[in-house]
């Protein structure tokens, strides 16, 4: 039989050579396949999967076929999305992937260990870095594939109902929630590299998530009021502190990012990271000019006067979405950090 | 560095220590296994074999002294020695939901290695349709079997076999023996962890005795029996069993001889070594006819009892 007649050989052998390639450029290439071969037998995984599909379905299924009251009017059709994304998906994703991330990692490296199979994965010749890295990847793979997928089953919904469907937009979302993901696992399975129990290493994880999710801001904003009242540093860098502080708080910037994604215009990223603040207007409007170099304007609301942060200057660049999302990836370098000090000078 | 010139060390040890908080695992051990040999590693329980084997592997990390595995630095040059070594560790774990063949795979591809699965099968005594089972439930032999062929992957210079006969039957210990013999055949140094004596004594050329965190002995297997009592015991049957008194006068008398004792026609001595025609001439020098003698080696067993348990064996270092 001639390749011609059989294009899956031609098919196999390619893949062939891509696995090996990647096998000899990257030493973790072979941790993270194992690791991703093991886990995709685990019923937890499909029952990930399941789970992210039902939660990404439901708004949208809800749109589409109970005539869900999204309060949008017909004209407003091209917004429905948005509209979705940031009053539904937005939070769901922000409070439940972490949750998934450490289901999926805590126990990546503790379990190995009160097993014994690590002795088996370092018997062969990986270095405890390889080993880390393979887990890493191996695991947001785990995470990554049925989040893709329930991305995908939940696009085919929204081209099926009224809400207008937007790849561009959708992509980025998915992009910028892939990226999350993987600072959390990374997280996740650093920690596990820490504690020598998979109890440990679950309650540390919870602990870091619950500090991040619910307890940073007030974190930011203490350290604020600290260098305002205590230390006398007022005006623009404690904005500046409290803004950079806030950002580097994964969700945070996970969440800006999507709003930034979700406003319009060139303003759109200075009103993101302008919403992060809630202060009182006096001091909204030096953060517009000062920190976010833009032009407040005030306006009379329904509860009061609100600040809108707009202007034609351009935003710091650091505080561009380019440098939030970079930025909300260093987590992965910190988590590798702690991994350095504590998993691989370790005894096992 | 590792650049290999004539005989070498596969292993040394060098003043190694290891404390885990207050409790001292190893006390300065100093160790050479010679490339090429059979190194049988001999202990009780909690000797400090596994803690030697994992400062060997990297798994832990020594508090004083140096560890080399074939001339690399046990630590900072770790996956270089694994590259070049077969690992059966003590204390594993398979992975549950990969197959046999995976786990193959796995060793395989992380050596570099273009080993045929089959084969290793083969070699380790496990069947084809073993292999694409699922490792979670294999029995501990199975799974020993499957981890030692993961060892024998990619022809490696240094196999390190840490209690490589548990859970196997007398078969699989019989495999496990002719293994280290092809192995050793085809060059491999083997490194064979123990503490039970009848699997070293069977296989190894050299044996060293860790008791305690410490290393109390090192030898050839015959030069250990030597070392230890340099006692071997005769069994003299005598012809006629009114002579036995004056047999055992007789012998009792000689240098050479520690103990005598008579049973019916049963003449038992405890003499050196080499003794044994002194022995023989003497009692047919004092009248008494020889119908049969037996000479027995001090067992290992015994041996290995007298070095672990009594301190006063111990030869001097």
């Amino acid at each position: 039989m001639s390749t011609e007649d059989n294009p899956f050989d031609g098919v196999a052998a390619g893949l062939g050579a891509v696995d090996e390639q990647l096998r000899d450029t990257f030493g973790w290439y072979t941790v993270a396949k194992k690791e991703f071969r093991d886990a995709i037998r685990s019923r937890g995984l499909w029952l990930l999967s399941l789970i992210f599909v039902v939660f990404f379905i439901l708004p949208v299924a809800g749109a589409l076929y109970l005539g869900l009251n999204l309060n949008i009017t017909a004209g407003d059709q091209q917004l429905g999305m948005q509209v979705l994304i940031s009053s539904l998906y937005l939070n769901m994703v922000t409070f439940l992937l972490p949750v998934v991330a450490i289901f999926v990692g805590y126990a990546a490296i503790t379990k190995e260990r009160t097993s014994g199979s690590l002795k088996l994965l370092l018997s062969l010749p990986h270095s405890r870095k390889d080993v880390i890295l393979g887990k890493v990847l191996g695991r947001c793979l785990v995470v990554g594939v049925p989040l893709l997928f329930a991305y995908g089953v939940a696009a085919l919904f929204f081209v099926a109902s009224s809400v207008t469907f937007q790849p561009e937009l959708y992509g980025l979302f998915a992009l910028f929630t892939f990226g999350f993901a993987i600072v959390f696992v990374s997280i996740t399975v650093s920690i596990s590299g820490a504690f020598s129990t998979s109890m440990r290493s679950g309650i540390a994880s919870f602990f870091a998530y619950f500090y991040l999710t619910f307890g940073w801001n007030s974190l930011a904003n203490g350290v604020g009021q600290i260098m305002a009242n205590q230390l006398g540093i007022g005006g623009s860098i404690r904005w500046h502190a409290v803004l950079i502080l806030k950002l580097l708080n994964p969700s945070q910037a996970y969440k800006t990012l999507t709003n930034s994604m979700l406003g319009e215009g060139a303003n759109a990223a200075r009103s993101a990271r302008f919403s992060m603040f809630s202060q009182q207007p006096p001091a909204m409007e030096s953060i517009c000019t000062q920190v976010l170099n833009g032009a407040p304007q005030v306006q009379q609301g329904l509860f009061g006067e609100t600040v809108v942060c707009g202007g034609q200057g351009s935003l710091p660049i650091y505080y561009s979405d380019a440098a939030v999302f970079v930025a909300m990836l260093v987590w992965v370098g910190i988590a590798a950090a702690i991994s350095y000090y504590t998993f691989n000078l370790a005894d096992l | 560095m590792g650049v290999k010139s004539g005989r070498m060390a596969a292993i040394e040890l060098d003043g190694v220590t290891k404390r885990f908080g207050r409790v001292t695992a190893l006390e300065s051990v100093d160790l050479t296994v010679d490339e090429g040999e059979i190194f049988g590693f001999l202990g009780p329980n909690g000797a400090g074999k596994s803690t030697s084997i994992n400062i060997l592997l990297d798994f832990v990390r020594s508090t004083e002294g140096t560890a080399t595995v074939l001339g690399y630095d046990a630590h900072e040059e770790s996956t270089a020695i694994r590259e070049r070594t077969g690992v059966l560790p003590e204390g594993y774990d398979v992975y549950d939901r990969l197959t046999g063949y995976e786990h193959l795979e796995f060793a395989i591809e992380s050596k570099d290695a273009d080993d045929d699965p089959d084969e290793l099968l083969d070699r380790v005594g496990l069947s084809h349709e073993e292999g694409a089972r699922k490792a979670g439930g294999y029995s501990k032999g199975m799974a020993q079997r499957l981890v030692l062929a993961m060892a024998l992957v990619g022809e490696p210079e240094l196999l390190v076999l840490d209690e490589p006969t548990t859970g196997l039957d007398p078969n699989g210990a019989r495999l496990l023996r002719d293994i280290v013999r092809e192995e050793n055949e085809r060059g491999a140094t083997v490194f064979f962890s123990s503490h039970i004596l009848s699997q070293v004594e069977a296989v190894c050329d050299t044996v060293g005795i860790l008791n305690d965190g410490e290393l109390i002995a090192k030898d050839s297997v015959d030069g250990l029996r030597d070392a230890a009592t340099g006692d071997t015991r005769l069994v003299v049957t005598i012809g006629d069993e009114a002579d036995g008194e004056t047999a055992r006068e007789a012998v009792t008398e000689l240098r050479s001889v520690d103990s005598a004792s008579i049973d019916e026609d049963r003449l038992t001595i405890d003499c050196n070594d080499g003794a044994k025609m002194t022995v023989l001439n003497a009692i047919e020098d004092a009248g008494v006819t020889v119908a049969d003698f037996e000479a027995q080696e001090t067992s290992l067993e015994d041996l290995f009892a007298a070095y672990t348990e009594t301190e006063e064996v111990a030869p001097e270092q």
